[in-house]
């Protein structure tokens, strides 16, 4: 097992080389490129990556150019997974027959996909990866709709969400269903570690996904990525808006280990109402009319309570 | 090497299913991602069991579905090394999209066949419904008539498929149950010459070298999408039919064996032939000599490349014959059948246009017995006999209830 | 790259990042990679920009949130010190302005035709804490 690369505080983490690259198709100020930064440059090892289909992956491989740095592969839209448990059967495979070109190294197989992607069309791929052991990590880009396709719902979209497919309009307040939640489902695979991270925090993300790559198994790690396009806010904005949402305990950071060892891993000075989080996305600004406030009360009642399972979990240790 | 080989008696006596398992084995594979789906299943079960008695060495994924099977074996096959599965049917049809995935991307996959009908209404049996779906897939395909060929063909697969100038991923088709768990006398190979026949996996555009990173499966929009399929068409229409007929010809050398890229059965003379695929190749063979005793001169025109179609040379196979049929083991719903077409499309600009009419036979498992294609021989007969067509063009035999005869 | 023939580039539209072998790429810095001209890095979204970061190295403390919280790579750090903005890469978001926590911030929005001397002597002054 190869060491991890020592990542004390963010000047240590500047001197990180990116294996990702500019000048690339995604929106000015996209989350994504954000989180896969951070998420490769948490390690010096080489990296065999998978995207499927959606932003990341149609905004880095347009022919004639790829912004990527080290061995990628696109396949479909169910895939990507797949497509790197495949991968990783073939390192396996050469490595005990003998054949890797060069066999001193330790590369990390990590894939990612959008929430379509993965809590939609390729959940049942990404469950026979986890199911399987695959010594993989399979990374969520949550952005809570079909953003390549412009915004339609999927199953992470959460209520009252205005989506293209379930848009709010005079006789509705758009999306009906909230999230499954992916982190649980995936966690109860039996998986060594599932973890939720979000991109302003990046010592937090850094560390989980420093751990998800040592530990022998497959990994899970769902991503929030505020989307300037689709949540509707400033291109500016995104790294506040992702404050807010980690701040309002909306996207609560936490991880699981061996699904029986919850752990809280980011508890906010301030907590922030979640009505400050949806006031500044306009994919909620209908909710703020007298019909729908009710629901804004709902919502905060919701991540009360999600919050309060997460703290007990953690205190009954399983 | 941390695996056994194994002795083979010179004949061994094997269905389809098992022949090309051991194939498999003898061919040294890296990874194999397989979903199991009759009548396919004992090819990866034979698998499972070689690994599991220490046979192979290699990584064995039974992935959750067909479609993850195929998924995996272009992640494998992109990685960098040697890789197949096998499936039928609706499988099959699962993987669809996968299949024109691996081919747009050049990986060399085997995938091993077992043709079976599509629902609805749901079918384990052996017709070409399945084949007929991938027809456009990009995939070289090779069509075996009983268990030696899809033994052999195996062996033609991996070297065709991986060769550097081609790298086109490849699938051989056989009737299932009527090939697949029908046993037969298989000449085998020893494990040395098999692999030997074979070769090293030699890597290309591999991801798992770290030194030359690569990016498989771009997307390419209205200024390059044309390009890139016209060059995968023109490798398809240039590169492979002589790739294969040299796999061919070294594998005579090696086995006595012959394989040739249109399987033509007492054509020198015939005035009438009956063109097919698969196990009714054979079917077709023995009623032709039963035919020329009776004073008709009859022959049979084999199809064993399906991808690329051998266009010229099915053209030069068919040259002076009189009257010939198209069968298709497929329902082409609305239309003449597939092999009907391409064979008129192959004589269409030819001197002598011989009389066509296509037959639909055998769905869903249904047999085509001697006397089908006897009754079949008379009726081409006839037609030659009376300078013209004297039936329908499309007609279904062995299907109960009034006659169908269509166009 | 051209717009070139079906029969001039390699197969299955694969792409390569780097001309010949690379090393250790983790371990080398973009301006020493050799680059193919697929790379993305090699192409410029310079024209997406309407508005551009200036960079006033004077207030600048190293913090190197404008690097990580960038997300086209378009900040340049070395040896733990802020250089300057990739012009080439930046598509002109703002958030390096947003996440910069100098007061005042080291890193401001101008017009995308402002010079950088003009915008230097525009510079505000700290803001007063009320």
């Amino acid at each position: 097992m190869s060491e991890m690369k020592k990542v004390k505080n963010l000047k240590e983490f500047s001197t990180s080389a990116d294996r990702f690259e500019g000048a690339n198709l995604l929106c000015p100020g996209c989350a994504h490129s954000i989180i896969v930064r951070e998420v490769l440059n948490a390690t010096n090892d080489d990296l065999i990556l998978s995207a499927s289909t959606g932003c990341l992956e149609v905004c880095t491989a347009v022919y004639p150019y790829t912004s990527w740095d080290a061995s990628w592969i696109h396949v479909g839209f169910e895939n990507g997974s797949t497509a790197v448990a495949g991968a990783e059967s073939m390192y396996k495979a050469l490595k005990t027959k003998g054949r890797l070109k060069q066999p001193d190294r330790n590369p990390k197989f990590v894939s990612f996909a959008g929430d379509g992607a993965s809590y939609d069309i390729g959940f049942q791929w990404i469950s026979g990866c986890m199911e399987r052991g695959h010594n993989m990590m399979h990374v969520v880009l949550d952005n809570e709709v079909y953003a390549n396709t412009g915004g339609q719902r999927s199953s992470s979209t959460p209520i009252g969400s205005s989506a293209t497919t379930s848009p709010a309009g005079r006789k509705s307040y758009g999306e009906k269903k909230n999230k499954k939640d992916i982190v649980a489902i995936m966690a109860a695979h039996q998986i060594p570690y599932a973890a939720q991270v979000a991109p302003n925090k990046w010592k937090d993300m850094v560390k989980k996904i420093q751990y998800g790559m040592q530990v022998e198994g497959p990994v899970f790690i769902n991503a929030v990525s505020p989307c300037t396009t689709e949540w509707k806010f400033d291109p500016k904005d995104t790294m506040h808006i992702t404050d807010l949402a980690t701040d309002s305990l909306v996207f609560p950071l936490y991880e699981i280990i061996d699904n029986h060892e919850l752990n809280i891993t980011y508890r906010p000075k301030n907590v922030v109402p979640v009505e400050e989080y949806l006031a500044a996305q306009g994919r909620f600004k209908h909710l703020f009319k007298d019909e729908y406030k009710y629901l804004i009360k709902e919502w905060q009642e919701r991540v009360d309570a999600k919050w309060d399972m997460l703290q007990r979990r953690e205190e009954a240790r399983v | 090497m941390a695996f056994d080989k194994m002795e083979l008696k010179d004949i061994e006596v094997w269905d389809g299913n098992f022949a090309a398992a051991q194939a498999l084995r003898q061919s040294q594979i890296d990874v194999v991602a397989a979903y199991p789906i009759t009548p396919s299943t004992p090819i990866v079960e034979g698998y499972a069991k070689f690994l599991a008695d220490g046979y192979i060495e290699g990584e064995f994924v039974m992935v959750e579905s067909e479609h993850a099977a195929m998924s995996g074996c272009v992640g494998a096959s992109a990685a960098g090394g040697r890789v197949a599965t096998a499936t039928s049917s609706q499988g099959f049809a699962l993987m669809i999209e996968v299949l024109y995935q691996a081919s747009g991307m050049r990986l060399p996959i085997i995938l091993n066949v077992v043709n079976r009908a599509l629902a609805a209404p749901l079918n384990v049996n052996g017709d070409h419904a399945d084949m007929y779906l991938g027809r456009d897939s990009g995939w070289i395909q090779l069509g075996a008539y009983c268990p030696q060929d899809a033994y052999d063909l195996n062996f033609i697969a991996f070297k065709v498929a991986e060769d550097h100038d081609v790298r086109l991923p490849c699938m051989v088709h056989q009737d299932g149950f009527m090939t697949s768990h029908t046993a037969q006398g298989v000449h085998t190979l020893t494990d040395d010459v098999a692999y030997s026949f074979v070769g090293d996996f030699k890597p290309m555009n591999d991801m798992l070298d770290f030194e030359h990173p690569v990016t498989h499966g771009v997307q390419t929009e209205e200024d390059w999408h044309f390009e890139h399929k016209a060059r995968q068409h023109n490798d398809l229409m240039t590169k492979v039919l002589p790739k294969i007929q040299a796999a061919f010809d070294s594998f005579e050398k090696l086995s006595g064996r012959k394989y040739n890229l249109v399987e033509s059965y007492d054509m020198a003379d015939a005035d009438v032939c009956v063109v097919c695929m698969g196990s009714s190749v054979e079917t077709a063979r023995e009623v032709a000599t039963e035919m020329r005793a009776k004073g008709i001169k009859a022959g049979v025109v084999g199809i064993r490349v399906i991808r690329p179609f051998p266009f010229m040379e099915i053209a030069e196979a068919l040259k002076g014959v009189k009257a010939i049929a198209a069968l298709d083991r497929s329902s082409p719903n609305g239309a003449p059948g597939m092999l009907f077409n391409e064979i008129a499309g192959a004589l269409y600009n030819t001197a002598d246009r011989a009389m066509l009419c296509g037959y639909i036979y055998g769905l869903g498992g249904r047999d085509l017995t001697k006397k089908h294609l006897a009754n079949l021989y008379t009726e081409l007969q006839a037609n030659v006999d009376a300078g013209k067509i004297t039936t329908q063009l499309q007609q279904f035999i062995g299907v109960r209830g009034p006659k169908l005869a269509f166009l | 790259m051209a717009n070139i023939g079906w029969d001039e580039f390699e197969i299955g539209a694969m792409l390569r990042t780097f001309d010949g072998k690379i090393d250790d790429i983790a371990g080398t810095l973009q301006e020493d990679r050799a680059y193919s001209p697929n790379s993305s890095f090699v192409a410029s979204v310079a024209d997406w920009r309407i508005k551009k970061p200036v960079f006033n190295k004077d207030f600048c403390i190293d913090c190197q949130f404008c690097w990580v919280y960038c997300p086209d790579l378009s900040i340049i750090a070395r040896d733990k010190k802020m250089i300057g903005v990739d012009m080439d890469h930046c598509k002109g978001c703002g958030i390096c302005v947003e996440v910069c926590p100098t007061n005042p911030k080291s890193l401001l929005m101008f017009n995308e035709h402002t010079d950088e001397e003009t915008a230097l002597a525009q510079w505000p002054t700290k803001e007063e804490k009320e």
